[in-house]
Protein backbone atom coordinates (compact mmCIF):
# COMPACT_ATOMS: atom_id res chain seq x y z
CA UNK A 1 0.00 0.00 0.00
CA UNK A 2 0.88 3.52 -0.94
CA UNK A 3 2.06 5.72 1.58
CA UNK A 4 1.31 9.06 0.45
CA UNK A 5 0.34 11.85 2.10
CA UNK A 6 -2.72 12.99 -0.20
CA UNK A 7 -3.88 9.56 -0.79
CA UNK A 8 -7.47 9.89 -1.36
CA UNK A 9 -7.72 6.61 0.19
CA UNK A 10 -6.40 8.58 3.38
CA UNK A 11 -8.47 11.15 3.47
CA UNK A 12 -11.65 8.83 3.19
CA UNK A 13 -10.41 7.00 6.00
CA UNK A 14 -10.34 10.65 7.87
CA UNK A 15 -12.89 11.83 6.82
CA UNK A 16 -15.27 8.78 7.69
CA UNK A 17 -13.35 7.94 10.87
CA UNK A 18 -11.81 11.05 11.87
CA UNK A 19 -8.37 9.02 12.71
CA UNK A 20 -5.41 8.78 10.84
CA UNK A 21 -5.01 5.84 8.72
CA UNK A 22 -2.47 4.68 11.40
CA UNK A 23 -4.91 4.93 14.42
CA UNK A 24 -7.73 3.30 12.33
CA UNK A 25 -5.32 0.38 11.62
CA UNK A 26 -4.81 0.23 15.02
CA UNK A 27 -8.09 0.35 16.34
CA UNK A 28 -9.19 -1.77 13.76
CA UNK A 29 -6.64 -4.32 15.15
CA UNK A 30 -8.01 -3.63 18.37
CA UNK A 31 -11.29 -4.36 16.79
CA UNK A 32 -9.78 -8.01 15.79
CA UNK A 33 -8.39 -8.91 19.11
CA UNK A 34 -11.73 -8.17 20.53
CA UNK A 35 -13.81 -10.67 18.26
CA UNK A 36 -11.43 -13.47 19.37
CA UNK A 37 -11.83 -12.75 22.69
CA UNK A 38 -15.26 -12.46 22.34
CA UNK A 39 -15.95 -15.96 19.56
CA UNK A 40 -13.50 -17.93 21.31
CA UNK A 41 -14.05 -17.91 25.53
CA UNK A 42 -11.08 -19.39 27.47
CA UNK A 43 -12.96 -22.59 27.36
CA UNK A 44 -15.56 -23.87 25.00
CA UNK A 45 -18.36 -25.45 25.67
CA UNK A 46 -18.53 -29.55 24.69
CA UNK A 47 -18.52 -29.50 20.97
CA UNK A 48 -18.66 -32.36 18.71
CA UNK A 49 -15.49 -33.26 17.35
CA UNK A 50 -16.85 -32.38 13.80
CA UNK A 51 -16.15 -28.56 14.48
CA UNK A 52 -12.02 -29.81 14.27
CA UNK A 53 -12.64 -31.02 11.40
CA UNK A 54 -14.60 -28.04 9.51
CA UNK A 55 -11.47 -25.78 10.75
CA UNK A 56 -9.38 -28.23 7.77
CA UNK A 57 -11.64 -28.19 5.15
CA UNK A 58 -8.95 -28.12 2.47
CA UNK A 59 -6.76 -30.21 4.00
CA UNK A 60 -6.70 -34.23 3.00
CA UNK A 61 -4.32 -34.96 6.22
CA UNK A 62 -5.76 -33.78 8.60
CA UNK A 63 -9.32 -34.47 7.81
CA UNK A 64 -8.96 -37.75 7.36
CA UNK A 65 -6.54 -38.22 10.72
CA UNK A 66 -9.91 -36.24 12.70
CA UNK A 67 -12.51 -38.48 10.73
CA UNK A 68 -10.22 -41.44 12.37
CA UNK A 69 -10.80 -39.97 16.03
CA UNK A 70 -14.31 -39.56 15.43
CA UNK A 71 -15.04 -43.15 17.28
CA UNK A 72 -12.78 -43.03 20.11
CA UNK A 73 -13.38 -39.42 20.74
CA UNK A 74 -16.70 -37.94 19.78
CA UNK A 75 -16.24 -34.46 21.60
CA UNK A 76 -13.79 -31.63 21.91
CA UNK A 77 -13.76 -28.74 24.39
CA UNK A 78 -11.33 -25.90 22.74
CA UNK A 79 -8.97 -23.11 24.57
CA UNK A 80 -8.01 -19.87 23.73
CA UNK A 81 -4.87 -19.99 22.52
CA UNK A 82 -2.94 -17.51 24.61
CA UNK A 83 0.21 -19.41 25.43
CA UNK A 84 -1.53 -21.11 28.98
CA UNK A 85 -3.95 -23.43 27.34
CA UNK A 86 -1.92 -26.32 28.28
CA UNK A 87 -2.57 -25.26 32.05
CA UNK A 88 -5.92 -24.52 31.06
CA UNK A 89 -7.43 -27.41 29.48
CA UNK A 90 -5.22 -29.65 31.92
CA UNK A 91 -6.63 -27.90 35.11
CA UNK A 92 -10.75 -27.97 33.23
CA UNK A 93 -10.18 -31.05 32.49
CA UNK A 94 -9.18 -32.87 35.66
CA UNK A 95 -10.90 -30.45 38.19
CA UNK A 96 -14.55 -31.41 35.65
CA UNK A 97 -13.48 -35.44 36.22
CA UNK A 98 -13.44 -34.04 39.99
CA UNK A 99 -17.09 -33.03 40.01
CA UNK A 100 -17.96 -36.95 40.00
CA UNK A 101 -14.90 -37.92 42.02
CA UNK A 102 -15.27 -38.08 45.57
CA UNK A 103 -12.13 -40.13 46.39
CA UNK A 104 -10.13 -38.31 43.39
CA UNK A 105 -10.94 -34.72 44.70
CA UNK A 106 -9.90 -35.86 48.94
CA UNK A 107 -7.04 -37.30 47.55
CA UNK A 108 -6.39 -33.73 45.41
CA UNK A 109 -7.27 -31.39 48.33
CA UNK A 110 -4.59 -32.93 50.70
CA UNK A 111 -2.02 -32.76 47.48
CA UNK A 112 -2.81 -28.89 47.21
CA UNK A 113 -2.36 -28.31 50.83
CA UNK A 114 0.90 -30.22 51.21
CA UNK A 115 2.33 -28.25 48.09
CA UNK A 116 2.12 -25.02 49.89
CA UNK A 117 4.69 -25.82 52.24
CA UNK A 118 7.06 -26.97 49.61
CA UNK A 119 6.67 -23.90 47.89
CA UNK A 120 7.30 -21.56 50.67
CA UNK A 121 10.09 -24.05 51.72
CA UNK A 122 11.45 -23.42 48.24
CA UNK A 123 11.35 -19.44 48.90
CA UNK A 124 8.95 -18.46 46.77
CA UNK A 125 7.16 -15.08 48.15
CA UNK A 126 4.27 -16.24 51.18
CA UNK A 127 2.34 -13.29 49.99
CA UNK A 128 1.72 -13.33 46.94
CA UNK A 129 1.83 -17.13 47.07
CA UNK A 130 -0.81 -17.23 49.47
CA UNK A 131 -3.11 -15.28 47.44
CA UNK A 132 -2.90 -17.81 44.05
CA UNK A 133 -2.90 -20.53 46.65
CA UNK A 134 -6.45 -19.21 48.59
CA UNK A 135 -7.99 -18.59 45.27
CA UNK A 136 -7.13 -21.97 43.80
CA UNK A 137 -8.30 -23.92 47.22
CA UNK A 138 -11.70 -21.53 46.62
CA UNK A 139 -12.19 -23.32 43.79
CA UNK A 140 -11.51 -26.50 44.91
CA UNK A 141 -13.80 -25.99 47.58
CA UNK A 142 -16.54 -25.06 45.51
CA UNK A 143 -16.26 -28.42 44.34
CA UNK A 144 -16.53 -29.82 46.90
CA UNK A 145 -19.77 -28.37 48.01
CA UNK A 146 -21.24 -27.58 45.00
CA UNK A 147 -20.63 -29.43 42.21
CA UNK A 148 -21.41 -27.80 39.21
CA UNK A 149 -20.70 -27.77 35.75
CA UNK A 150 -21.85 -24.79 34.92
CA UNK A 151 -20.39 -23.04 37.70
CA UNK A 152 -16.59 -24.68 36.93
CA UNK A 153 -17.20 -23.17 33.15
CA UNK A 154 -18.31 -19.87 34.78
CA UNK A 155 -14.78 -19.75 36.61
CA UNK A 156 -12.70 -20.98 33.89
CA UNK A 157 -14.01 -18.23 31.65
CA UNK A 158 -13.85 -15.56 34.37
CA UNK A 159 -10.18 -14.49 33.22
CA UNK A 160 -9.57 -12.87 36.69
CA UNK A 161 -9.74 -16.15 38.07
CA UNK A 162 -9.20 -18.58 35.11
CA UNK A 163 -5.54 -16.83 35.23
CA UNK A 164 -5.36 -17.33 38.87
CA UNK A 165 -5.55 -20.88 38.35
CA UNK A 166 -3.35 -21.01 35.72
CA UNK A 167 -0.26 -19.37 37.64
CA UNK A 168 -0.81 -21.58 40.61
CA UNK A 169 -0.33 -24.45 37.98
CA UNK A 170 2.75 -22.89 37.07
CA UNK A 171 4.20 -22.18 40.61
CA UNK A 172 3.28 -25.98 41.02
CA UNK A 173 5.33 -27.28 37.76
CA UNK A 174 8.37 -24.73 38.96
CA UNK A 175 8.46 -26.48 42.53
CA UNK A 176 8.38 -29.99 40.99
CA UNK A 177 11.02 -29.08 38.50
CA UNK A 178 13.38 -27.16 41.33
CA UNK A 179 12.50 -30.18 43.98
CA UNK A 180 13.70 -32.88 41.35
CA UNK A 181 16.36 -30.65 39.69
CA UNK A 182 19.20 -33.23 39.60
CA UNK A 183 16.60 -35.32 37.35
CA UNK A 184 15.44 -32.10 35.49
CA UNK A 185 18.77 -31.17 34.87
CA UNK A 186 19.49 -34.04 32.27
CA UNK A 187 16.88 -31.63 29.58
CA UNK A 188 18.63 -29.30 29.23
CA UNK A 189 21.38 -28.77 26.68
CA UNK A 190 24.50 -26.05 27.63
CA UNK A 191 24.46 -24.16 31.01
CA UNK A 192 20.75 -23.71 31.46
CA UNK A 193 20.03 -24.55 34.80
CA UNK A 194 16.42 -25.56 36.26
CA UNK A 195 16.06 -22.48 38.17
CA UNK A 196 16.15 -19.94 35.15
CA UNK A 197 14.35 -22.24 33.34
CA UNK A 198 11.72 -21.93 35.54
CA UNK A 199 11.76 -18.44 35.77
CA UNK A 200 11.78 -17.92 31.80
CA UNK A 201 9.52 -20.35 30.78
CA UNK A 202 7.57 -21.88 33.16
CA UNK A 203 6.74 -19.44 35.88
CA UNK A 204 5.78 -15.97 33.70
CA UNK A 205 2.25 -16.10 32.25
CA UNK A 206 1.58 -16.99 27.98
CA UNK A 207 4.51 -18.92 28.13
CA UNK A 208 4.05 -21.86 25.97
CA UNK A 209 4.39 -25.28 27.50
CA UNK A 210 6.79 -28.62 25.86
CA UNK A 211 6.97 -32.07 27.61
CA UNK A 212 9.21 -31.29 30.54
CA UNK A 213 6.50 -28.94 32.07
CA UNK A 214 3.79 -31.63 31.22
CA UNK A 215 6.15 -34.39 32.64
CA UNK A 216 6.56 -31.98 36.11
CA UNK A 217 3.04 -31.18 36.38
CA UNK A 218 1.36 -34.68 35.91
CA UNK A 219 4.26 -36.04 38.29
CA UNK A 220 3.70 -33.56 40.72
CA UNK A 221 -0.35 -33.80 40.83
CA UNK A 222 -0.33 -37.63 40.48
CA UNK A 223 -2.68 -36.67 37.98
CA UNK A 224 -1.79 -39.24 34.81
CA UNK A 225 -2.74 -37.51 31.05
CA UNK A 226 -2.96 -38.75 27.65
CA UNK A 227 -2.16 -36.38 24.52
CA UNK A 228 -3.75 -37.49 21.09
CA UNK A 229 -0.87 -35.92 18.79
CA UNK A 230 -2.62 -34.30 15.44
CA UNK A 231 0.16 -33.55 13.10
CA UNK A 232 0.89 -33.37 9.52
CA UNK A 233 2.96 -36.76 10.29
CA UNK A 234 3.51 -40.25 7.92
CA UNK A 235 1.30 -42.39 10.42
CA UNK A 236 -2.33 -42.66 9.14
CA UNK A 237 -3.54 -42.47 12.69
CA UNK A 238 -2.60 -39.41 15.20
CA UNK A 239 -0.33 -41.01 17.88
CA UNK A 240 -0.82 -40.38 21.84
CA UNK A 241 1.57 -40.52 24.55
CA UNK A 242 1.24 -40.77 28.38
CA UNK A 243 2.57 -38.29 31.04
CA UNK A 244 3.86 -39.48 33.07
CA UNK A 245 4.99 -42.73 31.82
CA UNK A 246 3.11 -45.73 32.84
CA UNK A 247 0.61 -43.54 35.23
CA UNK A 248 -3.41 -44.55 33.89
CA UNK A 249 -4.69 -41.18 32.06
CA UNK A 250 -7.30 -39.46 33.70
CA UNK A 251 -8.07 -37.36 31.45
CA UNK A 252 -7.14 -36.73 27.05
CA UNK A 253 -5.79 -33.49 25.99
CA UNK A 254 -5.43 -32.59 22.12
CA UNK A 255 -2.56 -31.26 20.83
CA UNK A 256 -1.75 -29.68 17.49
CA UNK A 257 1.53 -28.04 16.88
CA UNK A 258 1.88 -25.24 19.40
CA UNK A 259 -1.72 -25.97 20.89
CA UNK A 260 -3.65 -28.14 23.41
CA UNK A 261 -7.42 -28.86 23.72
CA UNK A 262 -9.33 -31.28 25.69
CA UNK A 263 -10.81 -34.71 24.07
CA UNK A 264 -13.58 -36.91 25.48
CA UNK A 265 -14.37 -40.51 25.18
CA UNK A 266 -18.07 -40.35 25.73
CA UNK B 1 -12.75 -16.14 52.24
CA UNK B 2 -16.16 -15.40 53.73
CA UNK B 3 -18.38 -13.12 51.16
CA UNK B 4 -18.80 -9.95 53.36
CA UNK B 5 -21.01 -8.13 50.40
CA UNK B 6 -23.53 -10.41 49.54
CA UNK B 7 -26.78 -9.48 51.68
CA UNK B 8 -27.92 -12.92 52.97
CA UNK B 9 -31.15 -11.81 52.67
CA UNK B 10 -31.34 -11.81 48.79
CA UNK B 11 -33.47 -13.13 46.67
CA UNK B 12 -32.57 -16.64 45.95
CA UNK B 13 -33.24 -16.76 41.97
CA UNK B 14 -30.95 -18.59 40.06
CA UNK B 15 -29.96 -15.63 37.62
CA UNK B 16 -29.54 -13.08 40.27
CA UNK B 17 -27.42 -15.45 42.38
CA UNK B 18 -25.17 -16.31 39.60
CA UNK B 19 -24.50 -12.21 38.84
CA UNK B 20 -23.86 -11.59 42.88
CA UNK B 21 -21.49 -14.41 42.42
CA UNK B 22 -20.02 -12.97 38.94
CA UNK B 23 -19.23 -9.69 40.36
CA UNK B 24 -17.84 -10.94 43.89
CA UNK B 25 -15.17 -12.85 41.60
CA UNK B 26 -14.26 -10.18 39.78
CA UNK B 27 -13.66 -7.85 42.34
CA UNK B 28 -11.70 -10.28 44.91
CA UNK B 29 -9.41 -10.75 42.01
CA UNK B 30 -9.02 -7.46 40.58
CA UNK B 31 -6.14 -5.47 39.39
CA UNK B 32 -7.40 -2.91 42.01
CA UNK B 33 -7.88 -4.88 44.83
CA UNK B 34 -4.28 -6.82 44.32
CA UNK B 35 -2.41 -3.43 44.22
CA UNK B 36 -4.37 -2.53 47.53
CA UNK B 37 -3.29 -5.64 49.14
CA UNK B 38 0.06 -4.91 47.93
CA UNK B 39 0.20 -1.25 49.28
CA UNK B 40 -0.92 -2.72 52.52
CA UNK B 41 1.83 -5.60 52.04
CA UNK B 42 4.55 -2.59 51.37
CA UNK B 43 3.31 -0.15 54.46
CA UNK B 44 2.98 -2.95 57.12
CA UNK B 45 6.40 -4.43 56.25
CA UNK B 46 8.05 -1.29 58.02
CA UNK B 47 11.11 -1.27 55.91
CA UNK B 48 13.08 1.68 56.05
CA UNK B 49 14.62 1.03 53.09
CA UNK B 50 12.37 0.67 50.54
CA UNK B 51 8.72 2.24 50.25
CA UNK B 52 5.81 3.03 47.42
CA UNK B 53 2.39 4.78 47.38
CA UNK B 54 0.01 5.59 44.79
CA UNK B 55 0.74 9.35 43.78
CA UNK B 56 -2.69 11.06 43.97
CA UNK B 57 -6.00 9.11 43.11
CA UNK B 58 -4.68 6.81 40.52
CA UNK B 59 -3.71 3.27 42.30
CA UNK B 60 -1.76 2.57 38.58
CA UNK B 61 0.76 4.90 39.53
CA UNK B 62 2.86 5.07 42.16
CA UNK B 63 5.90 7.01 43.71
CA UNK B 64 8.63 4.21 44.72
CA UNK B 65 11.65 5.31 46.97
CA UNK B 66 15.00 2.77 47.26
CA UNK B 67 17.98 3.89 50.01
CA UNK B 68 21.39 3.52 48.33
CA UNK B 69 22.37 -0.10 49.98
CA UNK B 70 25.21 0.66 52.32
CA UNK B 71 28.67 0.23 52.19
CA UNK B 72 27.85 0.92 48.70
CA UNK B 73 28.79 3.99 46.45
CA UNK B 74 25.27 4.93 46.63
CA UNK B 75 25.11 5.04 50.09
CA UNK B 76 23.61 7.76 51.59
CA UNK B 77 21.32 8.87 48.26
CA UNK B 78 17.73 8.19 47.87
CA UNK B 79 16.12 7.35 44.81
CA UNK B 80 12.80 8.34 43.75
CA UNK B 81 10.72 5.80 41.01
CA UNK B 82 7.78 5.64 39.10
CA UNK B 83 5.71 2.61 38.61
CA UNK B 84 2.67 2.15 36.22
CA UNK B 85 1.06 -1.18 36.22
CA UNK B 86 -0.70 -2.42 32.89
CA UNK B 87 -4.49 -3.04 32.96
CA UNK B 88 -3.57 -6.97 33.21
CA UNK B 89 -1.22 -6.91 35.98
CA UNK B 90 0.35 -8.94 38.09
CA UNK B 91 0.20 -11.32 34.83
CA UNK B 92 2.30 -8.57 33.01
CA UNK B 93 5.06 -6.45 34.55
CA UNK B 94 4.68 -2.56 35.62
CA UNK B 95 6.76 -0.18 33.83
CA UNK B 96 9.01 1.52 36.15
CA UNK B 97 11.81 4.10 35.79
CA UNK B 98 14.09 6.32 37.87
CA UNK B 99 13.06 10.19 38.30
CA UNK B 100 16.22 10.41 40.57
CA UNK B 101 18.91 10.56 37.93
CA UNK B 102 20.90 7.61 38.73
CA UNK B 103 24.42 6.74 37.58
CA UNK B 104 24.49 2.49 36.60
CA UNK B 105 25.33 0.61 34.46
CA UNK B 106 21.69 -1.00 34.16
CA UNK B 107 19.47 2.57 34.08
CA UNK B 108 19.78 4.69 30.81
CA UNK B 109 19.89 8.55 30.83
CA UNK B 110 16.01 8.29 30.74
CA UNK B 111 15.80 6.82 34.26
CA UNK B 112 14.85 3.31 32.40
CA UNK B 113 16.03 -0.03 34.03
CA UNK B 114 17.69 -3.05 32.22
CA UNK B 115 16.23 -5.53 35.35
CA UNK B 116 15.36 -9.37 34.12
CA UNK B 117 12.41 -9.88 36.53
CA UNK B 118 10.76 -6.85 35.11
CA UNK B 119 11.08 -8.34 31.42
CA UNK B 120 11.31 -12.12 30.78
CA UNK B 121 11.55 -13.17 34.17
CA UNK B 122 8.40 -11.48 35.26
CA UNK B 123 6.06 -13.57 36.88
CA UNK B 124 2.64 -13.00 38.81
CA UNK B 125 4.64 -13.83 42.08
CA UNK B 126 6.74 -11.17 42.26
CA UNK B 127 5.48 -7.94 44.02
CA UNK B 128 5.98 -4.25 44.45
CA UNK B 129 7.87 -5.39 47.82
CA UNK B 130 10.04 -7.74 46.21
CA UNK B 131 10.59 -5.59 42.99
CA UNK B 132 11.94 -2.64 45.36
CA UNK B 133 13.84 -5.14 47.07
CA UNK B 134 15.47 -6.26 43.64
CA UNK B 135 16.14 -2.99 42.31
CA UNK B 136 18.14 -1.74 45.93
CA UNK B 137 20.40 -4.82 45.73
CA UNK B 138 20.90 -3.97 41.68
CA UNK B 139 22.32 -0.69 42.73
CA UNK B 140 25.28 -2.22 44.74
CA UNK B 141 25.35 -5.60 42.10
CA UNK B 142 25.42 -4.18 38.45
CA UNK B 143 24.71 -6.74 35.59
CA UNK B 144 28.00 -5.03 33.56
CA UNK B 145 27.78 -7.90 30.84
CA UNK B 146 24.97 -5.73 28.87
CA UNK B 147 24.92 -2.54 29.97
CA UNK B 148 22.47 0.88 28.91
CA UNK B 149 25.25 2.49 30.00
CA UNK B 150 28.52 1.62 29.21
CA UNK B 151 30.49 4.60 30.68
CA UNK B 152 28.88 3.25 34.34
CA UNK B 153 30.23 -0.35 33.01
CA UNK B 154 33.18 0.53 32.58
CA UNK B 155 33.67 2.13 35.19
CA UNK B 156 32.42 0.14 37.78
CA UNK B 157 35.91 -1.29 39.12
CA UNK B 158 36.88 2.35 39.73
CA UNK B 159 34.75 2.72 42.60
CA UNK B 160 36.13 5.74 43.68
CA UNK B 161 35.77 7.89 40.25
CA UNK B 162 32.04 5.88 40.02
CA UNK B 163 30.95 7.41 43.29
CA UNK B 164 31.95 10.89 41.50
CA UNK B 165 30.49 9.88 38.75
CA UNK B 166 26.99 9.43 40.69
CA UNK B 167 27.29 12.79 42.30
CA UNK B 168 28.26 14.31 39.21
CA UNK B 169 25.47 12.99 37.15
CA UNK B 170 22.82 13.36 39.96
CA UNK B 171 23.79 17.24 40.29
CA UNK B 172 24.08 17.52 36.58
CA UNK B 173 20.56 16.32 35.73
CA UNK B 174 18.65 17.64 38.64
CA UNK B 175 19.55 21.21 37.26
CA UNK B 176 18.30 20.17 33.51
CA UNK B 177 15.47 19.01 35.08
CA UNK B 178 14.41 22.02 37.06
CA UNK B 179 15.61 24.70 34.54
Amino acid sequence: MAENPDNPIDEEIERSTGMTRDEAILAQQDRIQKEVEDTNPLVSERLPLVVLKEEYQADPVYSKKIEDMYASFPYIRKTRGDGNCFFRAFGFAYMEKLLTDKAELHRFKETIEKSKDTLIALGFPSFTLMDFYDTFMEVVNQIEEKPSLSELLATFCDQGMSDYLVVYLRLLTSAELQKEADFYQNFFEGNRTVKEFCSQEVEPMYKESDHIHIIALTSSLGVGVRVVYLDRGENQRANHHDFPEGMPPQIVLLYRPGHYDILYGE
Amino acid sequence: MASQNIDPMLPTMQNKEKKVNATRRKDGHSVTMRLQRELMNVMMSGSTEVSAFPEGDNIFKWIGTVKGPKGTVYEGLSFKLTLEFPADYPFSAPTIKFKTPCFHPNVDEQGNICLDILKEKWSAIHSVSSILVSLQSLLGEPNNDSPLNPLAADTWNNQAKFKELVHEFLKKNSKNKSS
